[in-house]
């Protein structure tokens, strides 16, 4: 079967906030959530997810829109890897490559040269190909990823399963916010602390054991996602690193090499020098 | 030795809803842990013969509320109302044919849920006013300060099997024991709204699916492992919290029965006795 490609419509997010600015930590501790969405300068692919005191940063800026049924499509649509180009404003023209997605009302990662976030405000239109929903690998299923993109991760596609290097494997219990919702609209929050993070950095793979995101993200016995981590830490319970899921099968469908100390799995040159 | 509390400082609020239709889209269908698309009752208005004490699993439904589905038309009365109602507070019918029948909360699920008798359930419909004695948020258990209570009208409190151990812990009665890999959506949601849908109670659906908990009851108290709820909801190994199963059967994948969170804090503040009859059914 071809695959389909769209292009969609986002906008830079502006960050909102409620009539009182705290959020409440796992202890009870009143927080104010800083670099939730939107342009947030300073954060890189290849970070470590506990290295700023932030909430769920993401490298880059963040994507909407205005409809909220268009924004959901837009999340859905969007993969990693797929190009972006500024349709207006100071940066207009430049190009940048979607990292991931999130849940709840949706919204699209994309990563930029700081020269040009520099230049990125609220508001400025962004288009992106989307290009992924749809393509397939034998004996997995793939989501959420440019297969055209797949080449700049650690993953070796076999005859009937695909081997990853990750950064770690975590049992289901860690997986939190997204579990229930739509693994192509939404990435599950891995429930990780300080104390608990085994060195992940933005833009790695790490897999989850007994997670099943095929039809909706749950507890299945034997089953493996492989996702993609596209942004950090969160002091708020239940909340954690993001984890975009692209690859899911039976475990023995996916195996995989474990690398606690390699270098950043992706970087941004590796997205910016892409044809 | 009877739990002591705060009780005595706690005020009712009356706080007004509306049972809600059921809803649908056009589009009809949700898909299962399978693939397998379903279109089944379960959710919203008024649903009929299940109360507390019945099995929670095994109905051809999705996320079943028993009995009254109720919010208010209002977004901030309607969180007001979520926020506020506590399992165990008393509900009152306010306009219809049904007016002045009294029911229970039995849970949150992004609607306040109310068993009534069958026989007057069965005269209630979507639109029907309704009004909620609030009362319970701000409890405190004076002798286990590390607990945290919320959600729990305080004189359910003194019919469920929870009791203070000369030890100092907190003694709860629980008709079943949750891993933490059964949470489900849910997670990372604030503990005053709605509940925690627990996975592996698909009845009828294939092993791999299972952890065992296809035989929960509705209002069973249930004890969360490694799960904080204190201040929202979260994984957190060494931490229990107890809640009142208060929706069944889901055909939805990452969804399940679920528990309204009553009380939360550090594993070593409780003492978790194993109890088939730790169960609202008859309670209310």
């Amino acid at each position: 079967m071809t695959t389909v490609a769209v292009n969609l419509s986002g906008v830079v997010e502006t960050p909102t906030m409620p009539g009182s600015p705290y959020l409440i930590d796992a202890d009870g501790r009143p927080y104010v959530p800083v670099g939730d969405s939107g342009v947030v300068l300073g954060v890189h692919v290849g970070d470590g997810v506990f290295d700023v005191d932030g909430d769920h940063v993401a490298p880059g800026v963040t994507l909407a829109h205005a409809d909220q049924a268009a924004r959901h499509a837009l999340t859905a649509f969007a993969c990693f890897g797929n190009r972006a180009v500024v349709r207006g404003g100071a940066a207009a023209g430049a190009e940048g490559f979607v990292l991931g997605k999130r849940g709840e009302e949706g919204r699209v990662i994309v990563v930029f040269p700081d020269d040009v976030l520099a230049r990125l405000v609220p508001g400025d239109p962004i288009m992106v190909r989307g290009s992924g929903q749809g393509a397939s690998i034998a004996g997995v299923v793939l989501m959420n990823a440019d297969p055209g993109a797949l080449s700049l991760l650690p993953l070796t596609i076999g005859d009937g399963s695909v081997s990853a290097v990750v950064r770690a494997v975590l049992p289901s219990s860690y997986a939190g916010n997204g579990i229930g919702r739509p693994a192509q609209m939404w990435d599950i929050d891995l429930q990780l602390t300080p104390a608990t993070d085994p060195g992940l950095r933005l833009g790695d793979l790490v897999a989850v054991d007994d997670l099943d995101v095929r039809h909706n993200a749950g507890y299945r016995r034997g089953y493996r996602t492989i996702g993609l981590i596209v942004h950090g830490g969160s002091p708020l319970p239940g909340h954690g690193p993001g984890l975009m899921p692209i690859l899911c099968a039976p475990a023995e469908n996916l195996p995989v090499t474990i690398a606690v100390d390699a270098l950043p799995m992706l970087r941004p040159d590796h997205l910016n020098s892409r044809p | 030795m009877a739990v002591r509390t705060n009780a005595d400082r706690l005020v009712t609020q009356i706080l007004a809803g509306e049972v809600w239709p059921a809803l649908a889209d056009r589009h009809g269908y949700r898909v299962d842990a399978d693939g397998t698309p379903f279109l089944l009752p379960g959710m919203g208005g008024v649903t009929l013969g299940v109360h507390p004490g019945d099995r929670a699993t095994g109905y051809e439904a999705d996320h079943l509320e028993p009995g009254l589905s109720v919010r208010h038309r209002d977004a901030g009365a309607n969180m007001a109302l979520q926020f506020l109602s506590c399992v165990g507070n008393t509900v009152t019918v306010r306009s219809g044919p049904a007016a002045g029948f009294t029911g229970k909360v039995i849970g949150q699920h992004a609607y306040v849920l109310v068993d009534l008798v069958e026989e007057e359930l069965a005269q209630v419909s979507t639109g029907d006013q309704v009004t909620v004695a609030a009362r319970g948020q701000g409890l405190k258990l004076l002798d286990h300060p590390d607990v945290v209570a919320k959600n729990l009208d305080p004189g359910l409190l003194d019919r469920l099997p929870v009791r203070t151990r000369a030890d100092g812990r907190l003694e709860v009665g629980v008709a079943a024991r949750v891993p933490a890999v059964a949470v489900g959506a849910g997670a990372g949601m604030v503990s005053e709204f709605a509940n925690t849908d627990l996975m592996g109670a698909y009845a009828g659906q294939g092993e791999d699916l299972s952890l065992g908990l296809e035989s929960l009851r509705i209002g069973d108290l249930v004890v969360l492992e490694d799960s904080d709820h204190r201040f929202g909801r979260g994984f957190r190994p060494g931490y229990l919290t107890i809640g009142v199963i208060s929706t069944g059967h889901c055909r939805l994948y990452g969804h399940g029965p679920g528990p309204s969170s009553i009380l939360s804090g550090p594993a070593e503040a409780f003492h978790i006795v194993d109890d088939p009859d730790a169960c609202l059914g008859g309670l209310l």
